[in-house]
């Protein structure tokens, strides 16, 4: 059985402007010591998703439908003192910026601390061996738990964190951006302890980011996320190797591959649409550039392509011709110019 | 740590130096003559002569500015030309009433404002929050003596509950120095006035505290606190007010000074016998010596208190450290 269940998830805000369609008919399984990853540009949805997992939306926030099933029980109807109590002993997270997620007016040892008699009946001196344990698993000194997060740098505040979301080894962890305030060589240390550390424990993952190399290294199954919907689902290896959907073969473009060294990279022209009020059919129409309309009056469902791979594109028999046209500059630029003429 | 307290010792003797000198002038260049509520106009010019060149009013300003300052290192503030007997000893008592006063209000002030703007925070939008910040505004821009009046017309003379003025009933005399500020009948007199005094401090705490409070309500440690499973309570008080009390705490240190201000007249709408009142009377009375006094000695006291402030805010916020 999996460990983790989303079945038809809708999310919307309330904002001053109207109702926003965050998250719409979200479908994905997590088994036990699997790691997902949601990829997306911001704005995509994909944190308001990792949120409502915690059910730590924002007050405006609502999951309007759907089910979130995890060990078996549904978190949507939880009340909110249940859902403390799951809080961090079975579902903890690592979050996107580690900058400000420790208190500054608190020794970094004692938020641990708090986190682990919050839901556990250990004694402050059995609470703080767990603490040390934890900080040499992460590769930190025993000392800096007496530290202040304004004494440690990035990196440490980071593995700090990450210590800090293993203390009650919850079954899942949401990591959201986990390395995006870090330079590039730190980036990979704390990316490969985290992998690490996961196969230790064996607790199954979350991870969400707009870095694509960053989920090439880190999981086994990949949500391509846009506009709210889920685009493309796939293994890893497909997702490399036999990518479908558009804006998949976009995404792919705008990251450098070792091998062209020197080549013009392409983005993806044009913004991510507006999910106040969005238009029919496919949501990625405005910035596809093979978008026909059917596109833009048929809302395209995902479709297994092959096994447990999804594609929500009307023309996933034409991915052959569209690999092809998507590596050449042109392709987007056409893109741009049908932007432009549109009045963007 | 102790560098830094012996450097703001050191700073504040200069300053107090300064506020000396410009009290010094202010009160010669005062208009009225100082000899007209001393002496009686009636006695004979020779007698009062004498007792102008007793007090050294005809020095040059330069003689008496020297005498002034080297009688002030030695903590001699002069003899009160109303009283006859030592400044000092005249406004020790008075500085006894009024810290009593304003630590009263201000602990009265602060303890509703952090929690009060706390809560406010919290129950953002709401009209319980709405009506506390109408209120907290009719108070701050209600004038202090109009309040006092207006609380003195309600609960002593209409009600009756509670004495009018003064620091303690006539007649009334205390066995010990426990039994002047603490015997029920000084703690009678202290309500009227520290809940006025408390009601025009209370705005700058309390929506103070409300607004750091939204601000620190947004942060991503309070996400974590969340997410940590915390309870409701233990996110907002020990993560979110606890941030939000910081600048509050700053803020409190600079609202010093000015409610000194306040200070002076609610202790003379209720008679408190304290530094303030005592303050205006000398003023009036052109008691050189006793408002020279009263004046460096509230300087000094808002100084003190300034430090106190910023020794709590280093306490207070490990990122700040003293060096």
């Amino acid at each position: 059985m999996a460990l983790l269940t989303v079945k038809n998830l809708n999310i919307e805000y309330t904002t001053e402007d109207g109702v926003l369609q965050a998250v719409s008919d979200i479908n994905f399984e997590l088994k036990e010591g699997e790691r997902i990853g949601l990829v997306g540009e911001s704005g995509c949805g994909k944190t308001t998703l990792a949120k409502s997992l915690m059910r730590l939306l924002p007050e405006n926030g609502e999951i309007v439908h759907g089910e979130i099933i995890f060990k078996g029980e549904n978190l949507v109807d939880k009340t909110t003192e249940e859902i403390r109590k799951l809080r961090w002993k079975d579902i903890s997270m690592v979050a996107q910026s580690s900058m400000n997620a420790l208190n500054p007016v608190y020794r970094v040892g004692d938020q641990i601390v708090e986190a682990i008699q919050a839901h556990t009946e250990a004694t402050k001196r059995e609470a703080i061996e767990r603490s040390e344990e934890l900080f040499r698993m992460v590769g930190l000194e025993r000392k800096r738990l007496q530290s202040y997060p304004h004494q440690m740098s990035g990196g440490m505040k980071q593995r700090a964190i990450i210590a800090m979301a293993l203390a009650l080894e919850p079954a899942l962890i949401i990591a959201d951006e986990p390395t995006t305030a870090l330079d590039v060589i730190m980036q990979d240390r704390i990316l490969n302890q985290i992998i690490q550390l996961q196969k230790e424990v064996n607790n199954s993952m979350v991870f969400i980011t707009h870095d694509i190399s960053v989920v090439s290294e880190t999981c086994n199954t990949i949500l391509v996320m846009y506009g709210g919907k889920v685009e493309e689902q796939a293994s890893t290896r497909d997702f490399f190797k036999n990518p479908h959907h558009p804006y998949t073969l976009g995404l792919q473009n705008a990251f450098p591959s070792i091998t062209d060294i020197g080549e013009e990279l392409i983005s993806i022209p044009g913004t991510p649409p507006n999910l106040l009020d969005p238009q029919p059919g496919c949501r990625f129409q405005d910035r596809c550039p093979f978008a026909t309309d059917v596109c833009k009056k048929v809302t395209p469902d995902l479709s297994e392509v092959s096994e447990g791979h999804l594609v929500a594109c009307h023309y996933t028999d034409k991915v052959d011709e569209f690999r092809i046209k998507a590596k050449e500059n042109s392709t987007w630029q056409f893109v741009q110019d049908r932007l432009a003429m549109e009045g963007y | 740590m102790s560098m830094y307290v012996i450097r703001r010792i050191f700073s504040m003797l200069i300053t107090l130096f300064i506020i000396s000198t410009i009290i010094f002038l202010m009160f010669r260049l005062m208009p009225g003559d100082p000899t007209a509520s001393m002496v009686d106009p009636s006695i004979p010019p020779e007698a009062r002569e004498q007792i102008i060149e007793r007090l050294g009013l005809n020095d040059s300003y330069f003689v008496q500015y020297t005498k002034f300052m080297q009688n002030l290192v030695q903590f001699d503030f002069g003899d009160s030309f109303y009283y006859k007997t030592s400044a000092l000893s005249v406004l020790r008592d008075k500085l006894g009433a009024t810290v009593i006063l304003m630590i009263a209000a201000m602990v009265l002030a602060y303890g509703i404002g952090v929690f009060g703007g706390a809560w406010m925070a919290w129950r953002r939008g709401s009209v319980g929050e709405s009506i506390a910040i109408t209120i907290a505004l009719i108070f701050r821009s209600a004038p202090t003596f109009w309040v006092g009046i207006m609380a003195i017309y309600i609960f002593s003379v209409l009600l009756g509950w509670l004495p009018h003025s003064g620091m303690r009933s006539s007649g009334y005399e205390a066995e010990n120095l426990f039994q002047t500020f603490f015997s029920l009948d000084f703690l009678k007199h202290l309500i009227l006035p520290t809940v006025v005094a408390a009601i025009y401090f209370l705005a700058t705490p309390l929506l103070m505290m409300r607004n750091t409070m939204l601000e620190v309500l947004g942060e991503d440690f309070i996400e974590m606190a969340r997410a940590k499973g915390l309870t409701e309570r233990r996110v907002l008080f020990n993560h979110a007010a606890r941030n939000a009390l910081l600048p509050v705490v700053t803020a409190g240190a600079l609202f010093i000074g000015s409610a000194i201000g306040g200070q002076v007249l609610i202790e003379y709408v209720f008679s408190w016998p304290g530094l303030g009142r005592e303050m205006v009377l000398a003023a009036q009375r052109h008691d050189y010596p006793l408002a020279q006094a009263s004046f460096i000695i509230m300087a000094a006291l808002i100084m003190i208190m300034n430090l106190v402030a910023d020794l709590l805010y280093a306490y207070l916020d490990p990122r700040i450290s003293y060096k």
